[in-house]
């Protein structure tokens, strides 16, 4: 028995070893860790139980017999952070490539489906050259399985994806079809064709950051819900989004209950916004003021900056926030923040994420660009997701709620559970320049001073009609609060949703406007 | 051959500049061949930068992220600006929005005149 435990032990050390010292020093040289030191520097100490550590490719061709991948390139198992369970795969670059094959593939997959079984989040860390080409159509398999069960598993366990170096060609999709991308700066790309690829087809010159790096996916395409600067950072930065999520679908997120009285009063709030509703300021603000100790965890945080999406907690309990952002844009929606709340807001409905929405803005945004880019279908996604979302909605309007944005931000009329309104809140059909110009035309035609005559419209407008009682009269506002109390009334609001159930009729899926 | 004093965000650098008569190709291919003479200790890349005028590598066009009048300009031409100073206030949406330089620099030119009804893409300020 004890040689065939020495064989175990000689078998399983070969697997440990990666791709060799070689391999593993040139990872590190370019600031990057191992596939198993990124999966212990993740999980708790001790933790991570490895599964399918003995795994082997059955690829004789083009010269593959020979070759040998210990582990297949990819490490997987299950541990715990901050001793809740998770399901990890980590592609192991210095093993052929981190390249993806049948077997390598087979063994993500099963990581997958004990995930969905067990009822667990799955963390997958990319760094792989793309698929093992000597394995042809059965490294396209691996992938279509990984796409299928990414699906499946979507809106049952939260899937993080995280990457911590080259992503390309198909296995960009894997991340693209979980419910956040993480991603390194300087050493992480993603793309569909690289840098070779484009410059054959249509003569362009880009450098694989420039193309696919953290900062272009962060800012300007949105693919990536985080970057961090280094990989110590983006474990800690999943960790803490971790934080916020429940294991499944069927559970709630963990309550975290701190020092912060939940009925504490917010007097500084009627001083962050100014007097003149026509100045910006910066609704984060407004929600450090607001939320748990002054919290609160960004989700795309330097993309569409002109909405702010974030996970944070109200006595303890964690809730998702979409906020207009007075200070970018003027806080208006477009294109970029609706797809982004959108989707933010259908993570949190599947999750069971109380949702806060604190509105202040003007409308969406006019522009050719806008109308051509397809603002119809985009802004409606936002419509649809607020409208299918059951879990408890509470909305805060603060100043700005303008024709369709007032629908939009999760009125009463979408299905809001509890609506406030702020003093300074103007909730009318249109702003009172463009109303009273429409509404008074003749009037202000006809008057002797046609300039004078407008301004004492417009103000008329404003007064009679540019404040949040004509909302509150129907009910459509539930009450107008003193800024101070907005912690309170939302606190108070989520304790007594906590027991919500809304049930819909029976259907397969909806049609959300994609 | 001129000397200038050139200070860069607090950083001070004695640069050397010649000047090479009218039929001269462009100055700002050669105008680098005078940082070695810099005494800059760091950022060597930074001395040439103001020496060299307008149309430098890193200058850059601030432009209208949306439909909108230009109410007040915050800064003049010529003006030192910093990463995320705000350079003028466009009204849009009704607001009264800043617009912030996106990376430090000079300022090389206004485009617009106060007033001016701007669309998305706009060039507004010129950055060098």
């Amino acid at each position: 028995m004890d040689d065939k435990i020495r064989e175990l032990e000689e078998r399983r050390s070969k697997v440990l070893a990666g791709g060799g010292p070689k391999r593993v020093a040139a990872q590190h040289e370019k600031g990057k860790m191992t596939a198993r030191e990124r999966v212990e520097s993740l999980l708790d100490s001790g933790s991570f139980t490895e599964i399918d550590a003995f795994v082997e490719h059955r690829c004789d061709e083009l010269g593959m017999a020979e070759v040998e991948a210990p582990g297949e390139g990819v490490v997987i198992g299950h541990g715990t952070i901050g001793g809740r369970l998770v399901f990890v795969f980590a592609q192991d670059f210095t093993v052929i490539g981190g390249s993806l094959g049948e077997m390598h593939a087979a063994k993500i997959c099963k990581a997958m489906d004990l995930a969905v079984k067990a009822g667990a989040p799955v963390i997958g860390i990319n760094d792989s050259g793309g698929a093992r080409i000597q394995e042809g159509v059965d490294a396209l398999r691996g992938y279509g399985d990984i796409f299928y069960r990414n699906t499946l598993a979507s809106g049952v366990v939260p899937q993080i994806s995280v990457i911590m170096g080259p992503c390309a060609g198909g296995a960009v999709y894997s991340p693209a079809l979980t419910d956040f991308t993480v991603m390194v700066d300087k050493t992480a790309n993603m793309f569909i064709t690289g840098p070779q690829v484009i410059k054959a087809v249509t003569g362009e010159d880009v450098s694989a950051e420039a193309l696919g790096g953290a900062t272009v996916h962060s800012t300007t395409s949105g693919v990536a819900s985080l970057m961090f600067p280094d990989e110590a950072s983006t474990i800690a930065g999943v960790k803490k989004l971790l934080s916020y999520l429940p294991q499944n679908n069927i559970e709630d997120a963990p309550l975290a209950p701190g020092g912060d009285d939940p009925s504490r009063a917010c007097p500084g709030l009627k001083e962050i916004i100014p007097d003149q509703a026509n100045k910006p300021y910066d609704i984060r603000d407004v929600i450090k003021d607001v939320f748990d100790d002054g919290d609160f965890f960004e989700i795309q945080p330097i993309y569409a900056q002109n909405i702010v999406t974030c996970f944070a907690r109200l006595a303890g309990r964690s809730v998702g926030i979409v906020a207009n952002q007075p200070k970018v844009l003027a806080g208006v929606l477009d294109i970029n923040a609706s797809d982004k709340a959108s989707r933010f807001i259908r993570f949190c409905d599947a999750f069971n994420i109380p949702l806060v929405t604190l509105s202040d803005t003007a409308g969406y945004l006019p522009g050719v660009g806008q109308e051509h880019g397809g603002v119809i279908r985009h802004g409606a996604k936002l419509l649809y997701a607020y409208s299918e979302a059951t879990v408890p909605k509470l909305t805060v309007i603060l100043r700005k709620a303008y024709g369709g944005a007032y629908i939009a931000m999760c009125s009463r009329h979408l299905g809001a559970d509890q609506v406030f309104a702020w003093p300074s809140a103007e909730i009318a059909v249109m702003g009172p320049d463009g109303a009273a110009n429409i509404i008074f035309k003749k009037e202000i035609d006809e008057a002797a001073d046609p300039a004078a005559a407008r301004a004492a419209k417009i103000a008329e407008y404003k007064k009679s009609f540019a404040n949040p009682y004509k909302a509150a009269v129907r009910g459509y506002v539930d009450d107008v609060i003193d800024p101070a109390d907005t912690r309170n009334r939302l606190a108070r609001a989520l304790s007594m949703l906590l027991g919500k159930r809304e049930t819909r009729p029976a259907r397969k899926h909806g049609n959300i406007p994609l | 051959m001129k000397k200038y004093r050139i200070s860069v965000n607090g950083q001070t650098y004695d640069v050397a500049v010649e000047e090479l008569g009218a039929g001269a190709p462009a100055p700002q291919a050669r105008v680098p061949a005078a940082a070695p003479q810099a005494a800059a200790p760091a950022s060597p890349a930074a001395a040439p930068a103001p020496a060299a005028g307008p149309a430098v590598a890193g200058a850059l066009t601030i432009k209208s992220p949306m439909p909108g009048t230009v109410m007040s300009f915050k800064v003049i031409q010529g003006q030192a600006v910093k990463r995320g100073d705000v350079v003028l206030i466009l009204e849009a949406m009704k607001m009264e929005n800043e617009i912030v330089a996106p990376q430090d620099g000079t300022v090389a030119s206004i485009r617009v005149p106060q007033g001016a009804a701007v669309n998305t893409g706009d060039p507004l300020i010129d950055l060098a």
